[in-house]
């Protein structure tokens, strides 16, 4: 039989970054919806992509978590499961009143997951003991970054505004229903972009001198990436005023984050340039 | 320092496990019964979700997936994960089967599970081009001695220290049961729950039918992919990295899938219904 052994040292604890993941995210979108609501405005649309953000960081590192013990399917099949229930829960919910459906999502979120989870590791016997926890917040952060970047687009992450847009016909408001996030499948896009963005930073620093700090500041750079073609998409349907706001938030947050993940890559590949070559005695 | 085991893959099954799994799915359609009605459409759109799952999650079983071992010929198969092959084949067949609704049940599901079959038949014949004429290494399945469709010897093509290389031909022809199957099952999920919108959302959103089509597609689409990967990634976990196909010793672990899929496509299904339906 073989075994994982794995030495734990230095580094944020995973229950840390959940709680600091989930907490961020639900006050990100609340921030986001109220915001818009008290003040009438578009504006605060950009919370969305932070809150989506905040559930990238917290997934990036559940799939750490739950990889480690080797799948055998592959990193981005956690980020399928992620995504395929989170979608599902992320529209339930959306059906209740803003301030009851971030709340309402993290329970049916929870509720699939844990059965998800429970075939999975009993039914399938895959048997990894964190697959059940690691499930359940695999389908949060899915459904969580869903409705962020909904909010992003939309202004609103109820299904009301998901489903119609507004469009001015000779100068009166028409409530349309086929350009709207769903009616126009950007729920697709949106889809895509958030499951590749969860399961890619885990996917491309694992291996030898794997460093938590740099799989998640990879991850919080993935998640700004992810909010700029959001940001360009909420054209259809924002203010230009909350449109650039958008662009600015999300292209200043990639460019830092980028520009730090750069400088621990260096810190990490002069680490191994430090090593030297094993030398060959001479005279033998 | 912690050591734990790594996971096996399992082997056996588990009764109780199973039977918690038929439970939550009998609860649910009863569930659905009671709330709904035994011959409404949504009732009928549960079930045919259900069906459509464990279809999905049968046929991923039927892939030839290689992962990096064949990437680099040590392993016959396609080069790449359960989920992406699966998603692929699926997604392509969903496709098909789409476009094919307006002429009735029967002739969308067939186009899905052709497109499906089409999808990993052009995949199974240039990976094949690939590794033969690319790679230079013949087809040999380190499972069997004997193609079980063909009959040819497989031993004497086999490299030492290999498992295998190349697609042979069951691994071709399961790839293309596989994709038919996903495909066939995929659209059938589509059509169940394009269905259920097209009648519940022009009340939930006050608008005619042909204002709300598109919405009611895309959401059918939406879910029918999200119950597509669930399922997908299901039979994946339960192959636990690389399978020939059909005649590969780890298809016999398939009923397994099949009882994981049933139960939750059972909880995804109905909880993308009340989403219309409530």
């Amino acid at each position: 039989m073989t075994v994982k052994i794995e030495v734990k040292e230095g580094g944020t604890p995973h229950n840390t970054i959940m709680w600091a993941g989930l907490l961020a995210s639900l006050v990100c979108l609340y921030l986001g919806a109220g915001l818009n609501l008290a003040f009438n405005a578009y504006t605060f649309s950009f919370f969305g992509g932070l809150a989506a953000v905040c559930a990238i960081v917290w997934g990036s590192n559940t799939i750490k978590t739950l990889c480690s013990y080797g799948i055998g399917t592959g990193v981005p099949s956690t980020g399928y499961t992620s995504f395929g229930a989170g979608v599902i829960a992320m529209l339930l919910a959306s059906r209740v009143s803003w301030y009851l459906a971030p709340i309402v999502l993290v329970i049916v979120a929870a509720i699939i997951g844990l059965i998800l989870g429970y075939l999975a590791n009993n039914v399938i016997m895959m048997k990894i003991p964190v697959l059940i926890k690691s499930t359940v917040e695999l389908v949060m952060v899915g459904a969580l970054v869903l409705m962020g970047l909904a909010l992003m687009t939309t202004s609103s992450y109820s299904l009301l505004s998901m489903v119609s847009t507004q469009t001015s016909l000779l100068g009166l408001p028409v409530a349309g229903h086929a350009g709207s996030f769903i009616g126009i499948a950007i729920i697709a896009v949106a889809f895509i972009l958030g499951m590749i963005a969860v399961q890619h930073p885990f996917n491309a620093t694992l291996g030898p001198s794997w460093q938590q700090d740099r799989m998640l500041m990879l991850a919080a750079e993935v998640g700004f990436l992810t909010m700029i073609p959001v940001a360009f998409m909420s054209i259809a349907y924002l203010s230009p005023l909350a449109v650039i706001v958008s662009i600015v938030v999300s292209v200043g947050g990639w460019f830092y984050t980028y520009n730090q993940f750069l400088c621990l890559s260096k810190r990490d590949a002069a680490a191994w340039l430090d090593a030297k070559p094993i030398r060959e005695p001479e005279g033998h | 320092m912690t050591v734990t085991p790594k996971p096996t893959g399992g082997v056996g099954m588990d009764p109780v496990a199973n039977a918690l799994s038929i439970i939550l799915m009998i609860a649910i359609i009863g569930a659905a019964w009671i709330l709904f009605g035994w011959n409404t459409l949504v009732f009928k759109a549960l079930v045919a979700v259900i069906l459509g799952g464990a279809l999905v999650g049968f046929g991923v079983h039927f892939v030839p997936v290689g992962g990096a071992p064949a990437a680099m010929g040590q392993a016959p198969g396609i080069a790449t994960g359960v989920a992406m092959l699966a998603a692929g084949a699926g997604l392509a067949g969903l496709f098909g089967g789409a476009f094919a609704v307006p002429l009735g049940l029967l002739t969308s599901v067939v186009a899905g599970g052709i497109g499906g079959a089409l999808m990993m038949a052009i995949t199974c014949l240039f990976v094949t081009l690939i590794y033969t004429y690319g790679m230079g290494i013949p087809s040999a399945s380190g499972k069997v001695k004997v193609d079980p469709i063909t009959g040819d010897t497989q031993a004497e093509y086999k490299s030492q220290g290999t498992e295998g290389h190349g697609l042979p031909f069951s691994s071709f022809a399961g790839g293309v049961i596989g994709g038919f199957l996903g495909g066939f099952g995929g659209t059938l999920i589509y059509y169940a729950l394009l269905q259920v919108y097209e009648a519940k959302l022009p009340t939930l959103l006050s608008a005619s039918a042909s204002a709300v089509a598109p919405v009611a597609v895309s959401l059918a689409g939406i879910f029918a992919i999200g119950m597509f990967l669930v399922n997908a990634v299901l039979a994946a976990y339960n192959i636990t990295g690389t399978t020939e196909g059909f005649h590969d010793p780890k298809f016999a672990r398939f009923p397994r899938a099949i009882f994981a899929s049933l139960a939750a496509s059972a909880v995804c299904g109905i909880v993308a219904i009340l989403v219309a339906a409530l």
